[in-house]
């Protein structure tokens, strides 16, 4: 008997070390890098957001009688001096269409942040098989999404969701050509990369593409994200 | 009796074995040091929206069920939590609006006691600027105290009142706060963050969670 418990015994730590080595912990998809290698060096890549279907709902977001042009997975914080933050979240593409990552768009308005009718944004790309990339920019014109009281609570709305401000464009460069005179936020410019994307720099542009116009008057459109980054630089 | 003896062993073996893996020295010497209360105190909160995985040990160890509303379904994102936090104001801060990204280290190990994830802020001051940062948190010790919890019968978890999960990054990942925008451009600094895991009751309002900040303006040259 004692021999049997003995042996016994030692089987229950051998599972314990074979599990403790081979267990499947989590691993993260990865799909091919969609990267361009220009003639002169450095890496382009681009992505791709598609609204509205792209947006992250967040737990509580199920209602149905939210408008048409309501963006989903959004927040807002205003300060009693009108200066605002807002936050959006999105599933990333690559190229090719595939969901690659997940990234947030941080915009911000007022005081040391763009100039009056400006906003500045932050994006953060993060692909969790290769890193992370940090992007910050000027934008053309306040692209912050604004919040809305309504009796069943506060709604989102996102200007490139509504039918309204494609009037007279179908496409629009959010990232500004200059930086704003505050001459805090450079325009377009990669910050930082984590893991694969670590010691990259460069910048990148922020273009909205509208592709459909509902008769309800939302909109589907594309955000596509162009990257150009070389090993510090 | 020989049946009964076998079985016995095995689970002896099993506990044994699983404690052992668990009290790996190794959880206690990889720390990070705590921020001045004074340079970066801690802001609570409660990390309600998100979606993903909800960071238990069931998530990190794919061995658990995840909320089926919260889950991000894309093949990709299976490993993530993404999350919008307002952060408050005080300690002469005003409030931020922050998002927070997780995402499951696919440099875990089990003999390293490392069972954690890569996390990801951006954290944006209305009127004042934003930063990025980026950590690592191991969660192995909240998992080893709720093992032994569950030993001791009981089942609400874990015991500690706050977990510093922030610990070095493993190689490869990286650490640190980097100022992206307004009058934070350009700064750098760290980010440590605490787990509060009994305050995670759904049905509860306490803070569950808490973030220290310390960042630093550039050096001035001289020209």
């Amino acid at each position: 008997m004692k021999r049997l418990f003995a042996i016994s015994f030692l089987a229950g730590l051998l599972v314990v070390v074979l599990a403790t080595t081979f267990w499947p912990l989590p691993t993260h998809l990865r799909y091919r890098s969609l990267i361009t290698v220009p003639t002169d060096g450095g890496r382009q890549e681009e992505f791709v957001i598609r609204w509205p279907e792209d947006r992250i709902r967040l737990p509580g977001e199920d209602r149905s009688d939210l408008p048409a042009t309501a963006a989903v997975g959004a927040a807002v914080l205003e300060d009693s001096a009108g200066q605002r933050a807002s936050a959006e979240l999105f599933r990333l593409r690559d190229a090719d269409d595939n969901v690659i990552g997940v990234a947030t768009r941080l915009a911000g308005t007022g005081g040391a942040i763009a100039d009056p009718g400006r906003s500045a944004s932050n994006w953060l790309l993060v692909i969790p098989s290769r890193g992370a990339l940090f992007l910050a920019q000027t934008d053309v014109q306040d692209t912050t999404v604004t919040e809305v009281p309504t009796a069943d609570g506060p709604v989102v709305f996102a200007q490139a969701q509504t039918a309204a401000f494609w009037a007279e464009r179908q496409r629009l460069l959010v990232t500004a050509n200059a930086p704003a005179t505050t001459g805090s936020v450079t325009t377009g410019r990669v910050v930082r990369g984590t893991s694969e994307f670590e010691g990259l720099r460069g910048s990148f542009t922020e273009t909205w593409a509208l592709d459909e116009v509902s008769a309800d008057g939302s909109t589907q459109g594309r955000i596509l994200l162009a990257t150009f980054t070389a090993a510090g630089t | 009796m020989r049946a009964l003896v076998g079985v016995l062993g095995l689970l002896l073996g099993l506990l044994v074995g699983a404690s052992t893996v668990l009290l790996n020295p190794l959880a206690w010497m990889r720390g990070l040091p705590p921020l001045s209360s004074e340079i970066g105190p801690f802001k609570t909160y409660r990390g309600e929206a998100y979606r993903g995985i909800d960071l238990g040990a069931g998530s990190l160890l794919r061995a658990g069920r995840q909320d089926p509303e919260a889950a991000l379904n894309d093949p990709a994102l299976r490993h993530v939590r993404i999350a919008i936090i307002v952060l408050p104001a005080g300690a002469g801060a005003p409030a931020a609006l922050a998002v927070k990204v997780s995402a499951a280290a696919e440099s875990n190990s089990l003999w390293r006691a490392q069972l954690g994830t890569n996390d990801y802020w951006n954290i944006y001051w209305p009127g004042e600027g934003s930063i990025f940062a980026t950590g690592y948190s191991n969660y192995w010790a909240v998992t080893r105290d709720g093992f032994f919890a569950v030993l001791g019968g009981d089942f609400d978890g874990a015991r500690a009142a706050g977990y510093p999960v922030s610990a070095p990054p493993p190689p490869g990942s990286a650490a640190g706060v980097t100022g992206a925008a307004g009058r934070y451009a350009g700064f750098t600094g760290e980010i440590r963050e605490l787990w509060y895991p009994r305050a995670g009751n759904p049905r509860g309002t306490d803070p569950d969670w808490a973030v220290a900040i310390k960042a630093n303006p550039p050096p001035v040259t001289a020209r």
